[in-house]
């Protein structure tokens, strides 16, 4: 199937004069592709460089930059603070990936066939998505209230044990500010396969139900086969999404009570404009940097080479 | 036409190698643009203002107001969210082209600025303000010898309760520690949280106010100026004092204290939910016009009376950059804000709580104001408060640590050496 697939996309080789033709570009189309070029390079690459060279000085954003080389590296792996905050995006990662890829595709499997109010929960699920986080998190904020609706709900239902106050206990802030977040990014991965969704050809489940596969079997070897490209999609969405996950923490709890809830994001953020140490934090930038790059480069050189073979 | 296009073309071409040029010293800050450097020794002053509350903005403007009405030189306000000014501080004083003054207050962060040469040294505005007191000019100094800030008006903390509740609960104001315990014990007693805090939320530095108090009540005001200079450590056995103190108030704390802002501490309060809260006077802002003739104060009780009382007296006011083509406006502008006159006009426009530092100046002549402008004359010192006596880079690891000490107090070992290590990175920064 594979190779069947692959053999059109072979060129014959191209003869010379067809060569010589395609060497010959205009320069309108030149100047169309270098001034993207240069702009991206000025505005990103340029100020992604000087971030790396930052994370070998000890700048504090007023006096000129001095070269520690790798110390602020060596500070990391001794630094409380960084490690529990590497843990903290770790859980992130795995609880705000995971249950937001498996709440969207499961809510996309939900609402994929057309029907009655199916367009409506489709709309109330993505809503989410069109606020602000920060409005989003004042509201949530205002939720966890020590007297706010969710410990007044438990209260009416007899659970005053459960009462809390969600985001100045050490012990659930991580998690009261992740419930926010989630809940903005299940309509996003939602949407996401739903497109997917859309994109199967449904013969292919006919052919599947002829050949008398239940419904977990379509799922399982023509639904999940054919999600291949959303699901490297998602992948990097969710990746980057948690890694840079910054306002909604910043918002509700400012990375506490004590560093409980602090992600590498808003520790990043506030050792560079909190602690005035913009190396240290261009180290973290960095440490980050290399993380979303990692995981999304394995996945898709392991995606390609699955292509490949 | 041609010519005209040709020189814009020319002016692009030297922004972008200004901009090219800047790049390097601006740095990562995404945010900071560099402008090209446009000399201009004439033009309204610009007053770069973090005094984003509608009170507050509303009485900087009076001022300016006032200062151009004179027909001399004239100023702008320029206000910005107190976050973004405090981030985009550095950014814009080693920007080619600054905004002339800033609101500020003076402190560590103010000399470091001024060991590197970006601020304006004011002493020709420090020559017409002969009747200041020698607190406000030590303050205002770079600690070289140099004037490099105005301070306008300060205020004071204290314990601040309703006169209606406590006469319903039929307490009066304690004057020493002893009687502060057995006062929050009575209101316990009544089903009353004795003392809010509202260190929750966005406001995690409230809880700095009682570290402040309690240490420069058992260790005094100089002891507490080491400490937060990074001459004294914070696992000191004199520090471990401190939180052994606390603790015996610890009990009578709101449950709520570190879950809620200090906005609605004092909602609580007012409410007569929680009995009294240390805060400063600037509470008064968000709490309505009606109640506060109810609001008073007491003193931040004694605890060792041979220390010498020390009272928390932040200060505000301005300061300019060393940048700036318009001295002589500058100048003419700082003279007239450190006026009797001024500080009138401008204490007229706000909210009336804050005290105004010309000793010639009248304050809003309230009752509460009249007696916190006396509880601070009365001090033999004066302390800032935990941010400005330190930097606002420490502030963060006290935060950490106080909210962890109120939360799990018997941790208070592991809390102080944390501290200690924490404060370390930011002092040896």
């Amino acid at each position: 199937m594979a190779t069947l697939t692959a053999s059109p996309t072979v060129a014959p080789p191209p003869n010379r004069a067809r060569r010589r033709q395609r060497r010959r570009v205009p320069p309108v189309l030149l100047a169309f592709l270098l001034v993207p070029i240069a702009v991206e390079a000025f505005w990103v690459f340029w100020p992604a460089l000087q971030g790396f060279w930052l994370s070998l000085t000890n700048w504090d954003g007023v006096s000129a930059p001095g070269f520690v080389g790798l110390g602020n590296f060596g500070e990391l792996f001794g630094d409380p603070i960084f490690r529990s905050s590497a843990l903290n995006t770790m859980i992130w990662l795995l609880l705000f990936g995971g249950l937001s890829a498996i709440g969207g595709l499961g809510l996309a499997l939900l609402l994929q066939r057309e029907g009655r109010g199916v367009g409506f929960y489709r709309a109330a699920l993505f809503t989410p998505v069109v606020f602000s986080l920060v409005a989003t998190s004042l509201i949530w904020q205002a939720l966890y209230q020590p007297d706010g609706l969710l410990n007044k709900v438990l209260g009416g239902l007899g659970l005053e044990s459960w009462q809390h106050a969600w985001l100045a206990d050490p012990d659930t802030a991580l998690y009261a500010v992740l419930v926010p977040a989630l809940w903005r990014q299940v309509g996003y991965v939602m949407v996401l396969y739903l497109a997917g969704l859309k994109g199967i050809d449904p013969t292919l489940f006919e052919a599947a139900k002829i050949d008398g596969a239940g419904r977990w079997q379509q799922f399982r070897f023509v639904t999940w086969p054919q999600l291949r490209s959303v699901n490297s999609v998602v992948l990097s969405v969710i990746v980057i999404d948690s890694l840079r996950s910054f306002d909604v923490v910043w918002a509700m709890t400012k990375g506490g009570p004590y560093h409980s809830s602090e992600l590498l994001s808003t520790y990043m953020y506030s050792t560079a404009f909190q602690s005035l140490r913009l190396g240290y934090a261009s180290a973290l930038a960095v440490v980050i940097f290399v993380l979303a790059f990692g995981v999304i480069v394995a996945y898709l050189v392991r995606a390609f080479r699955e292509d490949d073979s | 036409m041609s010519i005209g296009r040709r020189r814009f073309l020319r002016n692009v071409g030297l922004a972008g190698l200004g901009a090219v040029g800047a790049g390097p010293l601006l740095n990562a800050c995404a945010t900071s643009t560099s402008t090209g450097a446009v000399t201009q020794t004439g033009g309204a002053v610009t007053v770069q203002s973090n005094l984003s509350a509608p009170a507050a903005k509303t009485a900087i403007e009076a001022l300016v107001k006032g200062f151009n009405d004179r027909k001399g030189a004239t100023a702008s306000v320029n206000t910005v969210a107190s976050e973004t000014f405090r981030t985009q501080l550095p950014s814009y004083l080693t920007s080619a082209n600054p905004p002339d003054t800033y609101t500020w207050y003076p402190g560590s962060l103010l000399s470091g600025y001024a060991e590197k040469g970006l601020l304006l040294d004011v002493g020709d505005v420090w020559q017409t303000m002969g009747n200041y007191s020698d607190a406000f000019r030590t303050l205002s100094g770079d600690g070289r010898g140099k004037q490099i800030f105005v301070p306008t008006t300060y205020y004071w903390w204290g314990m601040f309760y309703r006169k209606s509740k406590f006469a319903e609960w039929g307490v009066t104001p304690p004057r020493n520690w002893t009687e502060f315990l057995a006062l929050c014990k009575t209101l316990q007693g009544k089903g009353i949280a004795p003392i809010g805090l509202g260190a929750g939320g966005n406001t995690p530095w409230i809880a700095s106010g009682w570290f402040d108090y309690l240490d420069i009540r058992i260790n005094g005001a100089p002891f507490h100026r080491d400490l937060l200079a990074g001459r004294k450590r914070f696992d000191d056995p004199k520090v471990k004092n401190v939180f052994a103190t606390w603790k015996e108030a610890l009990p009578y704390f709101d449950p709520n204290g570190t879950a809620v802002a200090f906005q609605d501490a004092t909602t609580s309060l007012l409410q007569g939910n929680t009995g009294m809260l240390l805060i400063g006077a600037f509470f008064a802002d968000s709490a309505p016009k009606d109640i506060l003739g109810d609001v008073d104060f007491f003193q931040f009780p004694i605890i060792d009376p041979a220390v010498p009382v020390a009272e928390e007296g932040p200060t505000d006011g301005f300061f300019a950059s060393a940048r700036t083509p318009r001295r002589a406006q500058v100048s003419e502008f700082f003279k007239y804000v450190a006026t009797a006159a001024g500080q009138e006009l401008y204490i007229e426009n706000s909210t009336g709580t804050v005290l105004p530092t010309n000793p010639d100046a009248k304050d809003s002549g309230t009752e509460l104001v009249t007696k916190g402008r006396k509880l601070l004359q009365d001090a033999k010192e004066l302390t800032q408060f935990f941010n400005r006596d330190s930097s606002d880079a420490l502030q963060p690891t006290a935060d950490a640590a106080l909210v962890r000490f109120i939360q799990s107090p018997n941790e208070i070992d592991s809390i102080l050496t944390d501290w200690q290590s924490a404060a370390e990175k930011i002092w040896n920064a």
